[in-house]
């Protein structure tokens, strides 16, 4: 198909159809923040992090999965975006447990970047119950932490679609929603083997794997 | 305008168990008429002409909806019939279906023939199981008269959630999937239900059909207001004397249903479309029921004097964080940090911020969430902010009383 002619934050470039407004901004070092999205997984839409303002739309919208069309104009910083990417960082991190501040993979976590990126303090919100769930490390694979989980979904992607095995999944529904393994089991190594490809798209260190934590509190990374 | 009845007609008047009393009441004369006389682009621009739009809330208009469909290039089309009413307050497809589940069986069987669709579905809602046999039994029956040779109608029952009732987790729930919106686009008419286009459309607004079909669109055009078309039926509940369903013209005052039909006293406020519906105060009652000003999915819920607006609000807040699918952020988080602050409300724990972060709040779930869900949330919210500010501030007010005072006391 031919090409379409689009206007992001004043500039109007060309880019081939079909297309979507993250894959053009990125194309035209044009930085849009995501969480749940990775280039080589199919968009999840999940996080709202990407969210831009397109003229004429009722809401806004999510970059990673809108397609463009002709004639689109987008603003990527307006005062809205921006105020309401705030208030989504700061959701997420109001029922965040994780051990992030004294942690020694805080500086791989892709929400404290984001939160610091966006000039996000202290969360102006509270939740009655924050998630709370024990680290598990009965795997020799890969160490869960679901108290940092962001609930972005990229892991469920990443076993289905890249390694193929579809052994998480997301449980129960609402606030009280969860990646779990089978019926809610513990991720244990019949479960779930060596691929790990579930930890490398996780971006807080809510999956990880272990020799990397072993190495890194030692000092040795 | 007093009580208008094209949708709920036959309603009372036939047997539900039995295709022959509907027949006698004209039953199925539209089904001939549409497949004997006319092709679906006559179906569909009788449609147009009427400028129906979907009863489900949303308010699209279904002409240019089949359109989409009746164009798309795919061999293998669906039509979905949402009957997955799980709106707080909100029963007036329950008994549409159960006393004239013929009516909707033509409707479907038209809109079909139209859209191109071999194959129907009828979603019902998990809690409506008892209505399952009578449709069965409706949808058997038809087949037996040979109504519909041109599809297979089949019923699948949901499990329970409210967010099944959004069209794109309801196609997921009847693929076998975890019930949780899709993103749009793509939009169901082009890659709905097994990625093949799709029609869903409410039980309502298919009962609309054989009517436009048998008198024409331009009298369906002279019924309503000029955005919008025809009649609703709405449940009316809460505070009333008399509950229940009744099918006004569009463009009634809400006054005429609450108080003149329902017989409700000592209003204080009127939520209209469910729990995520508009509140309006005891003193726009005039304002009149359409697309244009509010109308959601026809469930109307009166409170009267003794009742509290945040009270009621936390508890509707409650509802959609327990129904919230948990996908995207604003809705999954946004309601239970909402939860949180009328919580705090209400044991007296309230602070000044609180009217500010709910605002805030609101704008973000309003503007980046994924679905219906999430965006229309926070409607209850605004409305009790804007219209019933001082039972906030004096939820506030105490609160700071409160934490004066000596522990021992408080």
């Amino acid at each position: 198909m031919g090409n379409i002619t689009v206007t992001i934050n004043g500039t109007e470039i060309s880019v081939p159809d079909p297309m979507t407004i993250l894959e053009a901004a990125t194309q035209n070092n044009i930085d849009i923040p995501t969480l749940c999205h990775q280039p080589d997984l199919t968009p999840n839409g999940v996080c709202r992090i990407c969210v831009v303002e397109v003229e004429g739309a009722r809401t806004l919208v999510a970059a990673c999965h809108t397609p463009l069309t002709d004639g689109m104009v987008i603003h990527t910083r307006s005062p809205k975006v921006l105020s309401v990417r705030k208030t989504i960082v700061e959701l997420l991190l109001t029922a965040h447990t994780g051990t992030c501040v004294n942690d020694v993979n805080a500086a791989n976590c892709a929400l404290h970047k984001l939160a610091s990126d966006l000039e996000v303090g202290e969360p102006r919100f509270h939740v009655q119950k924050p998630r709370f769930y024990a680290p598990e490390e009965s795997n020799p694979y890969v160490t869960r932490d679901l108290s940092k989980c962001i609930l972005c979904f990229k892991c469920v992607k990443a076993c289905d679609e890249i390694a193929g095995k579809g052994v998480l999944s997301v449980g129960y529904r609402g606030f009280e929603s969860k990646i779990i393994t089978g019926c809610d089991d513990a991720l244990t190594h019949d479960i779930c083997k060596d691929c790990i490809v579930c930890a490398d798209a996780c971006p807080t260190g809510a999956l990880s794997r272990p020799d990397l934590l072993d190495k890194k509190q030692k000092g040795a990374v | 305008m007093p009580e208008k009845q094209i949708v709920s007609m036959n309603c009372g008047k036939i047997d539900p168990d039995n295709i022959d009393t509907h027949i006698d009441q004209g039953g199925f004369k539209a089904l001939q008429k549409s497949l004997e006389k006319m092709t679906p682009e006559d179906i569909i621009n009788e449609i147009k002409t009427s400028e129906l739009k979907g009863r489900g809330g949303a308010g699209f208009l279904c002409g240019t909806k089949w359109e989409l469909a009746r164009k798309a290039g795919e061999n293998q089309k669906y039509l979905i019939c949402n009957a997955d009413e799980s709106e707080v307050g909100t029963f007036k497809d329950r008994h549409l279906l159960a006393k004239d589940p013929f009516t909707l069986i033509e409707g479907i069987a038209i809109t079909a023939y139209a859209i191109g669709a071999q194959t129907a579905f009828i979603y019902l809602r998990a809690e409506y199981h008892f209505l399952l046999d009578l449709l069965t039994n409706a949808i058997e029956q038809a087949k037996e008269k040979g109504f519909l040779k041109h599809l297979a109608v089949q019923i699948r029952e949901g499990a329970g959630a409210y967010i099944c009732g959004e069209e794109s987790a309801l196609m997921n729930s009847i693929e076998g999937r975890r019930g949780e919106s899709r993103y749009k686009p793509p939009f169901p008419t082009e890659k709905g239900l097994f990625d093949k286009p799709t029609i869903i459309n409410n039980v309502e607004t298919l009962m609309n059909v054989p009517q436009i079909i048998l008198n024409g669109g331009e009298w369906f055009k002279t019924i309503g207001t000029g955005n919008s078309r025809g009649t609703k039926v709405f449940s009316i509940s809460g505070d009333v004397e008399k509950p229940g369903v009744y099918e006004l013209e569009m463009g009634s005052p809400v006054k005429e249903l609450v108080v003149t039909l329902a017989g409700a006293k000592n209003i204080k406020a009127v939520q209209v479309g469910g729990a995520s519906g508009s509140i309006i105060p005891f003193d726009q009652l005039d304002t009149p029921l359409s697309f244009e000003t509010l109308l959601g999915s026809g469930g109307v819920i009166v409170f009267n004097n003794e009742r509290d607006i945040t009270d009621m609000v936390h508890q509707s807040m409650i509802f959609l964080s327990e129904e919230s699918c948990g996908k995207c952020t604003p809705c999954r988080e946004g309601t239970e940090v909402m939860i949180e602050i009328f919580r705090r409300l209400e044991i007296g724990e309230g602070v000044p911020e609180d009217m500010e972060n709910l605002e805030a709040l609101s704008e973000a779930m309003m503007l980046s969430s994924l679905c219906g869900l999430g965006q229309a949330a926070p409607i209850p919210v605004l409305d009790s902010l804007k219209y019933f500010r001082s039972e906030y501030e004096d939820r506030i007010e105490k609160s700071q009383i409160l934490r004066r005072l000596p522990r021992s006391i408080a």
